[in-house]
């Protein structure tokens, strides 16, 4: 398990926010590992690198929750290739997930913006 | 990877590489597009992914097997560890092997008699046994045939009522007689029972009052009798010299409905038109069938009671002479049955397990002991697994883990070890006149419980010590060199409790212990009230062998002329009944001029003796005369009676000339014997009649007074009565002595058992004290070295660490106390000619555990005190 200390140069995801970001990516469609790697990467305007060490795992085990459900199909560039779509149990899971990822920004914002003087005293 | 089971393994294992195969086919495509070489594009692409076997590896995690493979890991992990430390491995395991052991042994005897009433029948919590009148502990059949059909006819609650009578018959016909044991039954009998025959058929319902010749065969009756003849079924067999024919055979394993007796062969109740009189009678001697009903489903006990108490009031009503005394009806559900062996199995053997429990708890404590010497001796290797990332949960499964492995291999040896023991049971009963099937039985019940109890050992042996090893502040550990972390005040603390825990738990198993090995004492050396020594008995099958009336007269006359005869015979007579084998008959006796009390049971015991019977057994006639020759069937019907039935019948009267009416016939008192014992021992008086044996003896039992050894008359009594009719069946030819032991085998099972755990208990209190004396003791060798060298003198140390050991013993013999006198109130009943609070008892057990505490305090103590204190203090 030492090896995966050598992926430490990225930013590491909040444990759990991983699951958030593959769901929230299939909710435009179904797609395969290599695709939402791409995507993440793209619409974090490339700050986002999720690791592959994360992915399947992540993926795998979201199949085992049922919330994704996983098919091989041919991909635009004749590539085969498993593509994972969200179910509905997912979604409600991307639901509750977002609502809890809001109340944790919501809660750093309100330590991390505290006034000054409010803290000293 | 081995541990993983699933078949699709190999599948699931080539897609994730095809999945990766096109992740990596994609990101070189990409690359190539955007105008990168081939090669380059494939070596970014590879570098980019990352190490693909680790994420195979981590991606296969996720797919199920994802608790199995550490769970397996874990396993083998304990496994290598236990094989580090075989010394404590081998002691545990083999501790709670047998503690495990000894309650499956004791669950495996209840499951084979009291879980087990009637093997073969189909849901036995439905079926209850009838009793009538006052409840007894050794009843004898309670109903006559009339009012048993009226029950049966006019309930509302049963689904079926059985009835039936058993006793001894010679099966003639064969090359050699045999004796065997028959049941007269209702025709329902196996449908209430629930059980279809292997061959033919079982009884027609219009068969069952009607004399026809029919009979069913028990299996094994038939393997070996009769050869398993597939064709028996038509065929005609001969019981005592009378033809009748087979109809059926009984599944294997089917013994009949008495709890503990084994039937061999069933007929109806009157196949041959004998027991007219029984049949059509509701008194006297047609009270003779013993009944079990059926529950209908969703009824109470309490309610099929109350409807039959309703039935059995109308039958009162209507013949109300037949029905003296107490007429209740009492229900009993199979497993506590008054009829056959469970009344007794019902009053030991829940106390034994319970004893039992007690042992495995005692042991779980000390083998928890060990373990936890042990993993304060692996403090280190704990605090590293903690700093490199093992949390404490993890730590925490596998140190119970490794208990867990301990008690399986432990409960694997129990259940060898059981198979065996179950069958232990049979030893404690004598040699009897009864068809005797007590064993245990070793079925998935057992199997459960040895797994149950193995785990919960395991779990308390594991669990106590981890949790608080595995609180352990890694880095104290790690830094401190000196002992005085190791045992922490935490661990100190609950290794106390643990020394306190195996000596509380262990005082009680003595007292106890103690109470029924002084309970077996006194009932071995007890007067029965009859001389018992050199005395030998025979039992004659005369009546089940088919000879007339008059025949059978003439014959008990030889017998007793001819056994008279023989040298070393002081005194010859004859019986129909032995004292303390657990049998006796009874029958309602209606004193003249006597006015029962409300619900009072009419029942008397009877015994039919000859002549010198009294004389033979030193039993005291103390007014009247004993019977003589002339109390024959041509002069009236004459009895002796105890002072029991005497004072009860009489009180303040003469009783000589009294009238008793027995069977409808009027008998008159001649004289009064002093009381003896019946049954058992410890038994309360009950009144019993003795009835002239050539005006109604049944049976033929022969009694002999011998000079010498009764033994080494056998053969020549034996011969003697041979030589009247070599076709005479002579059968349970054996010292008294050897037969009344059956009086007191249950006090031996207890005692046996009870002394058995009791001193399991000791040896592991005992060890228990001095492991974890000598252990602190140990640990406080520097501190130990430190006292001597500023002065302390070696009485001091010796004091210091005796001191120690002695205030653990006296809070858990204290505890200890508490508890037994809280236990010793269950085990009252089952106490004879001593109270359960015994002073000498408790006394002598508080001192021998005391004493043995000190001895094993004594050992490290006297060893701390030798120590030299320079190598005391430079020892960490």
């Amino acid at each position: 398990m030492n090896e995966k200390d050598q992926y430490k140069n990225r930013i590491e995801l909040l444990q759990g926010t991983l699951d958030m970001l593959i769901l929230q990516t299939l909710q435009w469609g179904p797609q395969h590992g290599y695709g939402i790697v791409q995507a993440l990467r793209l619409q974090s305007g490339d700050v986002l690198q999720v690791e592959t060490g994360s992915l399947y795992p992540a993926l795998h085990r979201l199949e085992r929750q049922s919330w994704v459900q996983s098919e091989w199909k041919q991909s635009e560039s004749k590539q085969k290739a498993r593509y994972y779509r969200i179910t509905a149990k997912g979604k409600k899971q991307l639901a509750s997930d977002l609502g809890r990822w809001e109340r944790i920004v919501e809660a750093i914002g309100s330590v991390m913006y505290v006034k000054p003087e409010e803290s000293e005293s | 990877m081995k541990w993983f089971p699933s078949f699709g393994f190999q599948r699931r294992k080539r897609e994730l590489q095809e999945e990766i195969d096109a992740h990596l086919q994609m990101a070189i495509a990409d690359r190539v597009a955007r105008g990168e070489a081939e090669e380059t594009a494939r070596q970014a692409a590879a570098r980019e992914f990352g190490n693909i076997l680790l994420v195979q590896d981590v991606t296969r995690q996720m797919w199920g097997g994802g608790w199995f493979e550490p769970l397996g890991r874990d396993v083998l992990y304990a496994l290598r560890q236990l094989r580090k430390s075989p010394g404590f491995a081998i002691t545990a395991t083999a501790m709670l092997a047998v503690a495990i052991c000894a309650n499956s042994t004791v669950f495996s005897w209840i499951d084979g008699t009291m879980l087990r009433p009637i093997p073969g029948a189909r849901d036995t919590d439905d079926l209850v046994s009838l009793q009538r009148g006052e409840r007894n502990f050794s009843p004898t059949p309670p109903f006559s045939y009339l009012d048993y059909r009226d029950l049966r006819e006019q309930n509302h609650t049963f689904a079926g009522i059985l009835a039936y009578h058993h006793d001894w018959i010679t099966l003639t016909g064969g090359a050699l007689p045999e004796r065997a044991y028959i049941a007269n039954v209702s025709a329902n009998y196996f449908d209430v029972l629930g059980i279809k025959p292997v061959l033919g058929r079982f009884f027609l319902p219009e068969e069952e009052s009607r004399p026809v010749p029919n009979v069913v065969l028990g299996y094994s009756l038939w393997k070996t009798r009769y050869a398993a003849d597939p064709a028996i079924v038509g065929k005609s067999i001969e019981i005592a010299r009378h033809p009748v024919t087979v109809i059926g055979v009984a599944p294997e394993g089917v013994v009949g409905a008495m709890p503990g007796i084994r039937e061999d062969l069933w007929v109806t109740l009157d196949p041959l038109r004998t027991d007219v009189w029984r049949m059509t009678h509701r008194s006297g001697g047609a009270v003779w069938l013993n009944v079990i009903g059926r529950l209908r489903p969703g009824v109470s006990r309490g309610q099929a009671a109350q409807d039959l108490d309703t039935v059995m009031h109308n039958i009162v009503a209507a013949f109300p002479d037949d029905h003296l005394g107490d007429n209740r009806i009492t229900l009993d559900p199979m497993w506590r049955s008054p009829f056959g062996a469970n009344g007794y199995m019902a009053a030991t053997l829940p106390i034994l397990l319970a004893f039992a429990a007690v042992v495995l708890l005692l042991t779980s404590a000390n083998v928890a002991t060990l373990t936890l010497v042990r993993f304060v001796s692996r403090r280190r290797e704990l605090a590293i697994r903690q700093s490199l990332g093992a949390n404490r949960i993890q730590l925490v499964r596998q140190m119970v883990l490794e208990g867990v492995v301990l008690s399986i291999v432990a409960g694997a040896v129990a259940l060898v070890l059981t198979s065996w023991t179950s069958k232990t049971f049979a030893w404690f009963f004598p040699a009897n006149s009864n068809p005797l099937i007590l064993n245990g039985s070793m079925d998935h019940k057992v199997v459960i419980g040895i797994a149950v109890s193995s785990l919960l050992a395991g779990m308390l042996c594991g669990a106590l010590p981890a949790w608080r090893s595995a609180h352990a502040p890694a880095i104290e550990v790690l830094k401190a060199e000196s002992a005085s972390i190791s045992g922490g005040s935490r661990n100190r603390k609950l290794l106390s409790g643990l020394v306190v825990a195996q000596i509380a738990l262990s005082l009680p198993l003595l007292v106890c212990s103690g109470l029924f090995l002084r309970t077996l004492r006194n009932l071995a050396g007890a007067n029965p009230g009859f001389e018992q020594d050199h005395i030998l008995t025979a039992s004659v099958g005369l009546n089940i062998a088919g000879y007339s009336h008059d025949e059978e007269q003439v014959i008990r006359h030889k017998i007793l002329d001819r056994v008279s005869a023989l040298p070393g015979v002081k005194v010859a007579s004859l019986t129909d009944w032995i004292p303390m084998t657990l049998g006796h008959k009874g029958d309602d006796a209606y004193p003249e001029g006597y006015v029962p009390h409300p619900h009072e049971s009419l029942q008397v015991y009877h015994a039919e003796v000859a002549p010198r019977y009294f004389e033979s057994l030193h039993i005291p006639i103390l007014e009247g005369r004993e019977f003589t020759p002339d109390d024959d069937e041509k002069a009236p019907r004459v009895l002796i009676v105890d002072q029991t039935a005497a004072r009860r019948y009489w009180p303040g009267q003469d009783p000589l000339g009294k009238k008793l009416r027995i069977w409808g016939g009027l008998f008159t008192v001649v004289g009064v014997a002093r009381n003896s014992t019946h049954i058992f021992v410890n038994e309360s008086p009950e009144p019993i009649v003795y009835m002239s044996f050539f005006q109604v003896g049944y049976e033929t039992i022969v009694q002999v007074k011998t000079e010498g050894n009764p033994v080494d008359l056998a053969p020549a009594v034996e011969n003697a009565i041979h030589e009247i009719d070599t076709r005479l069946p002579v059968f349970d030819v054996r010292p008294m002595r050897e037969s009344t032991q059956m009086a007191s085998s249950f006090a031996v099972v207890q005692s046996a058992l009870a002394g058995m755990f009791a001193l399991i208990g000791l040896v592991l209190a005992v060890t228990g004290i001095y492991g974890v004396v000598a252990y602190r003791t140990q640990m406080r060798t520097h501190e130990i070295g430190v006292r001597m060298a500023l002065g302390a003198s070696r009485v001091d140390v010796l004091r210091l660490v005796l001191l120690q050991g002695l205030w653990l013993t006296g809070i858990g013999m204290a505890l200890g106390l508490a508890f037994a006198l809280g236990l010793t109130r269950f085990i009252a009943r089952l106490l004879y000619g001593i109270g359960a609070n015994d002073p000498v008892t408790v006394v002598s057990v508080v001192m021998l555990l005391g004493a043995m505490s000190l001895l094993a305090c004594y050992f490290p103590a006297h060893r701390a005190m030798r120590r030299n204190p320079v190598t005391a203090i430079r020892e960490l």
